[in-house]
């Protein structure tokens, strides 16, 4: 039964976009949302992506006991979970093990970057015809955002060429920060009126463009036409909103907590994330590093791997304090995971076969390992996790039900998630 | 296959009390070829109504074969009873179509074969599929190649990995293919094809035969046929069954239509079953696809509603391109909307021919204008104007990534920039120009097309390059494994790569200069079977190259007016960049399972591009004046829903340069691009890498691709922003100067308004709408209100977006 699904399912992947249909806007609007039904346990979401591809085994999946080119030359420590041991550099991380939840039996067959990417970011296979939307619009599409803040922000430039709205509106798309917060002279562009106008002027000139864009806008209708206009409605919400602006201001933090967090693009990133959750925003996407280590991998492990670990350590306890881990996700995810053996370049390849994605909060347990991959990190051995059954759990968790269907382009039905189901044993 | 004119009659058919229906009635396959004992052929008799509907009427037909002792029918096939020829009678109403049938070794059951009987039924129970066993990895220890690119490997890994095993000699039934297949053991793909089935059958017989490999020589799959060739259906329920036929290279066809794939990319409004069944369900256009082998074919599906006046009425026409369109368009039962006004034309042609809105001047002189004929008019001026030479530098500066990068110094790019924008201004024929780039040789200074050669050296990375934006096709995927959904094989891959396999590179005495030269020895391997693979153009001859230089080899197919592809890429390039969607969707995927919305329109503009001799300003020319470029963006009752079959215009936003370019001209400002001089247009910059923050936040692209994907026009909050609190637009307006300019002249508000309109939207406001606007002014600083009025023009989605 679920096979003869994934063929209808396939087929409608080699749609093209175009036959008769309605335009976008038309779509979404017809589009009936899901009555909520109880509350759900997850609020907002923290997408730590780590494009390139991060070693599983130089993260959370080390072998110790494995020969030496399956084990690499990093040792391991132990964690906070009695018996689980992460890779050495990992010290903050493991401090907080008892607050995560770590997959260690992810798998897919894409082995190559941009396919693997868009498997994590969609959470459905490439398509040949039809453009996906990111987990993060999806998320914008059915639940909106929580205060004046766009509800999905991208830290700092687009996390992805698949982090886009797809199928649905542009105006689901994400709103990129425009640069990295660790910089000295980091600031949002445009987030304060020009100087000669102040708040009395600018509601003026609001009233003005209002009457002279009705006549454009009554005449006109076009996705994009629709598009902007939510952008320049929610422009001028944050606008109006001192708390809205301000969320962007990482130096209002403290040094105590900047120097927590470390002052590193890992750092600023991650604390940034934090500030746009507390304000409000719905799902923050943010990238560090790049992990695509054929070559020198440890070399590369050991210069990227510490900040990360910092940041991420000081986030998730960070979170925990001010009790808002509880109600957030955060995910740290890469395309794949890298091949069990070292290679003679010192280096390791892409291997989506088997990998490790982090999670906590937003309702997943705490201090719990889900799946083990064998003896040398090749495959899974138990339990295997699905990008479809990945993206599950993120949206069952945020009470989006992963079968229900939105319409593509051409009146075409298509659900939120392709086959999977939510992983059962994660869940508090 | 053109079908046998013998069985194409038209029929008149005349009932006593009913008017007379004309009708068009085919039989496919147009003949019968039947060889061995085994052999079939199903059939369909196909009706085009003159209404516009088509329809299966097989079951209506009566059919009968002339000598019964060469060949039966069965149900809705014919099978073989003798050696010789004979004919199918049809009889279908009082007419009667006359089918050759042919039958030889009508006594001959060979034993199966790998190749022609296995192979494809382990491809049409999906064993070979990417999500199964043709994975990369294999799935659960056991490996196939992908859609079976490699049967002697396949035969290898079934027969000889694991003997016994998968096939099981002494006792065919209990061999894995078998118990696996039909889910008796544990098969984490489940049931996969019933015990008894023909699959099933096909593979037990094999085995019972000993399982044996083919031997050398076996005839190989060549071309599929599918029939009918379209299918315009009532929505809801309407049938029509699909014959498809392949040709072998040892002349025989064989009906493969039991063992063909079938795929719709829109179920929503038709669906194809697995034995070929097309099933009409709501309105809308599908393409049903079948893939046998490594070949796929479609054709395209109408779906209309069930309840629909099935005339249409196209009165307007304008040129070729306005018939073509339209006569889709009344397929569909859609009328286009009405034409534009002058205002709106006047606005679109200058964006669209030469990347800026108007000026006042430009306007007052259109508008002033009264005698006929002036759209055309206007066309052609702009057509001889510098800044369309800049656009499409600028275009083809996308499609040959000209940017600079560690190999590629400013001075060598900046040569390679002129260059293009030349042989542009020169009227060069666009494929000449393509082969120019294909064949350079010499320094990057002196022979500036051979910095296309330095921008990307990988071999593979560059045919790749070619192929998408020289031809429009994506054939990355057949690096690795034949196209799934395309017909690229490796094979094609690779015999590609070959023509840039002899590429050298030699310092210069300038340390930023390289010579790019044409060695005499360098081979492309198979990824396979590491063979050397001779250079083979994309679906087309293996040419002979020894004793030549291969890019220049290639250089000759590529500009050859015979080239089935360039013309057709470069047309709907073109075509794109005007109406704002290819005919193909996107530009640079042009593949069996993307199909033109409009073939013979396609075609058409191809072969008149080839007649001018590949003249873009002819082809923009034609474009821009036929009714359809100049139609309103207004939907009428039957085109709301109409996106994609250029019914109506559409509704774009204005891509970055051109949004820039237009702002500076109308605020009386500039802004500095690096390396550039004062008063440069920012669709003049030569380098992808040199880019500002307007230009990044409205998409602009920066060449790191060849991929059209790059120009991005999605709007995005950032974009908001930076109209609303950025530079561009508030410090511009007190830059330029223009309103106080303007208040000093002695103009009045509303005199400053109107000039203000014309300036951003090519119109002027109406009264009410100036009314409106000094009704807000609230001080006696005309010029801090003027300015407001000016941000929010600049503000307002009709300064955006090109209709």
């Amino acid at each position: 039964m679920n096979h003869l699904k994934n063929t209808r399912r396939s087929a409608l992947q080699l749609g093209t976009l175009s036959a008769l249909g309605l335009s976008l806007g038309q779509m979404l609007r017809a589009e009936t949302r899901a009555p909520a039904k109880e509350t759900p346990p997850c609020e907002s979401v923290i997408q730590i992506y780590l494009p390139g591809g991060i070693a599983h085994q130089e993260l959370v999946d080390p072998k110790p006991a494995a020969p030496v080119e399956y084990r690499g030359e990093m040792d391991s420590i132990e964690t906070s979970i009695p018996g689980v041991r992460f890779n050495e550099l990992m010290k903050e991380t493991a401090k907080v093990a008892d607050r995560l939840c770590v997959v260690r039996s992810m798998t897919h067959t894409e082995a190559a970057h941009e396919r693997g990417t868009h498997n994590m970011m969609t959470g459905y296979r490439p398509s040949p015809a039809i453009v996906y939307p990111s987990m993060g619009s999806l998320i914008s599409h059915e639940l909106g955002g929580l205060s004046e803040l766009p509800p999905y922000v991208c830290v700092p430039e687009l996390t992805s060429a698949f982090s886009g709205s797809g199928y649905l509106s542009s105006a689901f798309g994400p709103f990129t920060l425009g640069g990295d917060p660790a910089r000295r002279s980091f600031k949002v562009r445009d987030l304060a009126l020009p100087g000669g106008v102040d708040e009395e002027r600018f509601a003026k000139r609001k009233r003005l463009l209002a009457g002279i864009d009705s006549t454009f806008t009554n005449a006109e209708s076009a996705d994009g036409i629709d598009a902007m206009k939510s952008f320049y409605e929610r422009a001028y919400s944050m606008l109006a909103s001192k708390e809205a602006v301000e969320a962007f201001n990482i130096s209002a933090e403290n040094d105590t907590t900047r120097d927590l967090y470390g002052r590193n693009s890992a750092g600023a990133r991650m604390l940034m994330a934090r500030r746009l959750i507390e304000a409000g925003v719905r799902f923050v996407s943010l990238s560090y590093g790049a992990w695509d280590t054929h070559t020198y991998h440890f070399r590369t492990t050991l210069r990227q791997l510490p900040p990360f670990d910092q940041a991420f350590g000081a986030l998730i306890a960070d979170l925990d304090e001010r009790g808002m881990l509880e109600k957030t996700m955060v995910v740290v995810c890469s395309e794949f995971g890298r091949t069990p053996m070292v290679n003679a370049g010192a280096g390791r390849d892409h291997w989506p076969r088997v990998f490790s994605t982090i999670l906590a909060g937003g309702g997943v347990k705490a201090g719990h390992i889900h799946g083990e991959s064998d003896a040398i990190a090749a495959e899974p051995a138990t339990a295997p996790v699905s990008p479809e059954d990945f993206a599950c759990t993120v949206y069952r968790q945020l009470g989006i039900a992963p079968t229900k269907e939105l319409m593509a382009p051409g009146n075409r039905p298509l659900e939120i998630v392709d086959g999977g189901s939510a992983v059962d044993e994660i869940i508090a | 296959m053109a079908p046998n004119p013998m069985n194409r009659l038209l029929l008149i058919l005349c009932a006593a009390s009913l008017p007379c229906e004309a009708a068009d009635v085919t039989f496919y396959p147009p003949q019968i070829q039947l060889t061995g004992a085994r052999d079939f052929q199903s059939f369909i008799v196909y009706e085009a109504l003159e209404n516009g509907l088509t329809k299966d009427a097989t079951a209506e037909a009566k059919i009968a074969v002339a000598d019964e002792s060469i060949a039966r029918v069965e149900g809705h096939s014919v099978v073989p009873a003798g050696d010789g020829s004979t004919t199918l009678q049809v009889q279908f109403a009082d007419q009667t179509l006359e089918v050759p049938v042919q039958v030889s070794l009508s006594d001959q059951d060979d034993d199966l074969s790998f190749r022609l009987d296995v192979m494809p039924v382990l491809t049409k129970t999906g064993c070979n599929s990417g999500r199964c066993h043709g994975a990369a990895r294999g799935k659960d220890g056991f490996r196939l190649s992908l859609y079976g690119f490699d049967p002697a490997g396949d035969y290898h890994r079934l027969a000889q990995e694991m003997p016994g095993r998968r096939l099981n000699l002494s006792r065919p039934e209990a061999s894995l293919i078998l118990t696996k297949g039909t889910g008796v053991a544990p098969h984490s793909g489940g049931e996969r094809f019933a015990v008894g089935s023909e699959s099933y059958q096909t593979l037990e017989r094999w085995l019972r035969e000993g399982a044996n490999d083919d031997l050398s020589g076996v005839a190989e799959a060549t071309d599929i046929s599918i029939y009918p060739p379209e299918a315009v259906m009532k929505s809801k329920g309407q049938g029509q069954q699909l014959v498809v036929v392949a040709s072998y290279s040892d002349g025989t066809t064989r009906d493969v239509t039991k063992l063909s794939t079938f795929i719709s990319n829109n179920d929503n409004a038709a669906e194809v079953s697995e034995t070929g069944l097309i099933e009409s369900h709501n309105r809308g256009e599908a393409f049903v696809m079948a893939r046998f082998d490594s070949f796929t074919e479609g054709i395209p599906v109408i779906s209309l509603p069930a309840e629909a006046d099935m005339q249409m009425e196209i009165a307007e026409t304008g040129n070729y391109i306005d018939e073509l369109v339209n006569a889709k368009l009344r397929k569909l039962l859609i009328r286009p909307s009405e034409l534009c006004s002058d205002e709106r034309f006047l606005r679109r042609a200058y964006i669209d021919i030469i990347g800026l809105t108007p000026t006042e001047d430009d306007y007052e002189r259109f508008m002033a204008d009264t005698a006929s004929g002036k759209r055309a008019r206007l066309i052609d001026e702009l057509l001889d104007r510098e800044e369309f030479i800049d656009l499409w530098a600028m275009k083809l500066g996308e499609m040959l990534k000209i940017r600079t990068a560690n190999q590629v110094s400013y001075k060598a790019l900046l040569g390679f920039h002129n260059w293009v924008r030349h042989q542009i201004a020169n009227d060069m024929p666009l494929n000449e120009l393509l082969a120019e780039v294909i064949r350079a040789e010499g320094g990057t200074f002196d022979s500036p097309a051979t910095n296309y050669y330095q921008i990307e050296a990988n071999n593979r990375l560059l045919s790749e390059n070619v192929a998408q934006s020289f031809l429009g096709m994506r054939i990355q995927c057949a690096q690795c494994h034949n196209h799934p959904f395309d017909r690229w094989t490796m094979d094609d891959y690779y015999g590609f790569t070959a023509f840039f396999s002899r590429i050298g590179f030699k310092q210069s005495t300038d340390p930023r200069e390289y010579i790019v030269h044409e060695l005499d020895q360098g081979e492309t391997y198979h990824v396979v079977d590491n063979r050397t693979v001779a250079p083979k153009y994309l679906g087309g001859a293996t040419p002979e190259t020894d004793g030549q230089k291969r890019r220049s080899v290639l250089a000759h197919w590529i500009s050859d007016h015979e080239n089935p592809y360039v013309a057709t890429n470069l047309a709907n390039i073109v075509w794109a960049h005007h109406m704002g969607r290819g005919i193909v969707e996107p530009v640079d995927d042009v593949r069996i399972s993307n199909p033109p919305v409009n073939a013979a329109l396609l075609t058409e503009l191809a072969s008149r591009f080839r007649a001018t001799n590949f003249n873009l300003k002819e082809l923009v020319r034609d474009i821009c004046n036929s009714r359809t470029y100049q139609l309103s963006t207004q939907a009428n009752q039957t085109n709301t829903e109409d996106l994609t079959n250029f019914s109506k215009a559409a509704v774009r936003r204005i891509r970055a340069e051109v949004l820039l370019d237009s702002l500076s001209r109308i605020t009386n400002t500039s802004t500095r691009f690096a390396r550039l001089p004062e008063n440069a247009r920012s669709v003049q910059i030569a380098d992808g890498a040199v880019s500002n923050y307007f230009l990044s936040t409205f998409g602009r692209a920066n060449r790191e691709t060849v991929c059209s994907c790059e120009v991005d026009v999605v709007p995005t909050l950032s974009q908001a922003f930076h109209l609303i609190n950025g530079e561009t637009t508030n410090d511009r307006i007190e830059e330029g100067g223009l309103v106080s300019e303007l208040l000093k002249a002695g103009a009045t508000p509303p005199q400053i308004i109107e000039r203000l309109y014309v300036r951003c939207y090519t119109r002027k406001p109406t009264p009410m709408e100036v009314e409106k606007i000094l009704a807000s002014f609230e001080s006696d600083d005309l010029e801090s209100e003027l300015h407001d009025v000016f941000w929010a023009l600049l503000n307002s989605r009709e300064f955006l977006f090109n209709r």
